[in-house]
């Protein structure tokens, strides 16, 4: 990995650790792996992936099926209605996994950019959320990704998602308490390129 | 636990005075605000030592003060351009205009639930109100709004709305409305609420947010939230409602970038909000989630004719909530003895200006403030509070206002006059010595009763120590 990405990976992972979210810099042969722990750590029984190139080349979705965990990925996944992947029918333990199209180090924010293999909702209709970041994406300030994001040709994206914590709440006596709505752990696995 | 309630009021009830006496006289309430006031007041000296805040302050009111000067203009852009991303866009002169074409569009729509994420803008125009009175149902969804809904009551922070209840005031009310028995416990009762909302945002027709800021040169509305219930709000129901007050506008990413960051700083202590959603139109073709209309309503109500006067600065507010926070006055009674959706500093100096300065409400609230100006230190966009709160003051125009100008005139001409001053200096001295007891007036008749109410006035100087 190169330096600079070193030192951006690094400052991300600082900046979500202080939000109570984890994470690890992984290399790409290491990276399935690392998330079919994750999954074994929170105890998730299915998980609903964003149809990725990046969780196919990393064969993401090929382990966790492997240990027993069952995969769906988005859009088919989306079958099964709201209340289900909800978690009020089915297994409560789930997981959405994404692909961030952006990370930024400055104090620690993932750019989730929607898209037909991308539904919005993945990370918070799930219990957990594992994001899998190819460090080549990561980059040093808020405004640089946000400035990237949108100054393309033609439509902007419909629905960006800036995600920089799990789901918390400080509405009960100001103590923050995790699992409001969204996912109750976040989890960020940077990858380094092959 | 006390066994009190928590003193609510509903807009029109007891006067000002009174409902700041009942809170004042409330222990629960105290501590509850004691602690609240002391968690933001840690979180935010870490913050400011952490990061350049001074230096981001200066950008931020540079950028809100820019945005403000451009505001058709920027406004014109933002309608544009959420136009052309498929949005349908509303400018709604009122709240009775806000409310009649959301009910109008669940009416034509055929919805029967509305799921709601945190907006004090709907909070302002009594939105909830108006879709119950249409016979629909809605749920706030934001944990403390939700508990608040439940419990009948109004926010009481703008961002931290439930900071006047406690852990067991919150558990009760839960228990009231699933009829199960809960344990006193933050992470039960939170995993308890979550579990009850999902079975909203899985039947809601309408999703209702708020907009934190509308990004013009995209067309893009920014919801920012720590939950992740506005995202649910936002991407499950078929149709997506955003209410947004007008002067909540950026003009491009880069600020919209330092907004966003300064934002959670303010309001929360982090540097980082949980989730913000950025929306640009409905769900694009080929995807499989996000609503299928997208209505954006621009609301004035009273905004507008505030631009270009020496009030305009009121515009630049993000409502973070800071100044609540940093005020001894909401520090000491709360946020629902103000009786407005806004509360603190910058709700006394926007109530008047949003509800026109008749009304009890209007003519009391700019004068709870000892114009001390924390409220300006805390501010991240550097609103200067204090100054705005003298301004709306001298707008008032209640009998009782006008008697205190004329009497203040009358006194500043006495005055200027050396012996009218000598002679009025001798009268009080002697006036005081026969009211007074042992260097000390403890009791007044007629205007210095208001004073002896509250403190003793020496009758000599300097004072006798009190005994």
């Amino acid at each position: 990995m190169a330096p600079d990405t070193a030192a951006l990976s690094e400052g991300l992972l600082a900046a979500l650790a202080r939000r109570r979210a984890t994470g690890a810099v992984v290399d790409a042969a290491g990276a399935a792996a690392a998330a079919a722990a994750r999954a074994a750590e929170w105890g998730v029984e299915r998980a609903l992936l964003a149809d990725d190139p990046v969780l196919g080349d990393l064969g993401v979705g090929g382990r966790l099926a492997g240990d027993g965990c069952e995969v769906l990925v988005w859009p088919d996944g989306r079958g099964r209605g709201w209340r289900e992947l909800l978690g009020l029918e089915g297994p409560e333990l789930t997981m959405g996994v994404t692909v961030p199209r952006l990370g930024v180090a400055e104090r620690g924010t993932l750019v989730l950019e929607t898209g037909p293999g991308h539904g919005r909702s993945i990370d918070v209709v799930s219990m957990y959320h594992l994001a899998v970041l190819p460090a080549s994406r990561l980059r040093a300030t808020l405004a640089e990704a946000l400035v990237e994001t949108y100054a393309r040709d033609g439509r902007a994206p419909s629905a960006v998602s800036l995600v920089s914590a799990p789901s918390r709440t400080s509405d009960i006596e100001k103590i923050s308490t995790l699992g409001a709505h969204g996912a109750k752990g976040l989890h960020v696995l940077v990858v380094e390129d092959r | 636990m006390s066994g009190r309630r928590p003193v609510v009021y509903s807009d029109t009830t007891a006067p000002l005075r009174e409902r700041t006496r009942e809170a004042l006289a409330d222990d629960a309430l105290a501590a509850n605000l004691r602690a609240a006031g002391a968690s933001w007041g840690a979180a935010r000296t870490r913050i400011s030592a952490e990061n350049p805040f001074a230096e981001m302050r200066a950008r931020a009111r540079e950028i809100r003060r820019g945005d403000i000067g451009d505001l058709p203009e920027l406004l014109a852009r933002l309608e544009e351009r959420v136009t052309a991303a498929g949005g349908v866009v509303t400018r709604a002169a009122d709240a009775d205009a806000a409310c009649r074409y959301i009910t109008d569009l669940a009416a034509a729509r055929g919805a029967t639930l509305v799921a709601k994420s945190k907006s004090m803008a709907t909070e302002e125009i009594k939105l909830n109100e108006a879709i119950e009175e249409s016979g629909l149902r809605v749920v706030e969804t934001d944990l403390g709004e939700w508990i608040l809904q439940l419990a009948g009551q109004h926010p009481s922070h703008i961002v931290a709305p439930a900071v006047h209840l406690n852990k067991e005031q919150v558990r009760q009310v839960l228990m009231a409305e699933s009829g199960w028995e809960l344990p006193t416990d933050r992470e039960a009762l939170v995993a308890h609420a979550r579990t009850r909302l999902r079975e909203v945002f899985a039947s809601a027709d309408i999703g209702i947010s708020g907009v934190n800021f509308g990004v013009a040169e995209t067309g893009t509305i920014c919801v920012v939230e720590n939950e992740g219930n506005a995202r649910l709000v936002t991407a499950l129901p078929r149709i997506h409602v955003a209410v947004m007050g007008m002067e909540r506008v950026v003009r491009d990413w880069d600020e919209a970038a330092h907004i966003l960051q300064i934002l959670p700083m303010a309001a929360i202590g982090d540097d980082a909000a949980g989730y913000v959603n950025l929306i640009t139109g409905p769900r694009a073709p080929g995807e499989a989630d996000g609503p299928e209309e997208l209505h954006l309503v621009i609301l004035d109500g009273g905004r507008s004719a505030l631009l270009g006067t020496d009030l305009e600065e009121a515009l630049d507010c993000i409502r973070c909530g800071a100044c609540l926070y940093s005020c001894p006055m909401w520090r000491s009674v709360g946020g629902q003895a103000y009786g407005s959706p806004y509360s603190g500093p910058i709700g006394s100096v926007l109530t008047p200006l949003l509800e026109g300065m008749e009304g009890e409400r209007s003519s009391e609230l700019p004068f709870m403030s000892s114009l001390c100006g924390s409220c300006h230190d805390a501010c991240p966009v550097g609103i200067p509070l204090h100054d705005l709160l003298v301004r709306v003051r001298a707008r008032v125009t209640t009998t009782a206002h006008r008697r205190d100008r004329a009497r203040f005139r009358l006194w500043s001409r006495a005055w200027s006059n050396p012996a009218a001053y000598r002679l009025s200096v001798a009268m009080a001295r002697i006036g005081l010595r026969l009211a007074g007891r042992r260097g000390w007036a403890r009791r007044l008749p007629g205007p210095g009763a208001e004073w002896t109410s509250q403190r003793d006035l020496p009758t000599r100087w300097p004072p006798t120590p009190p005994r």
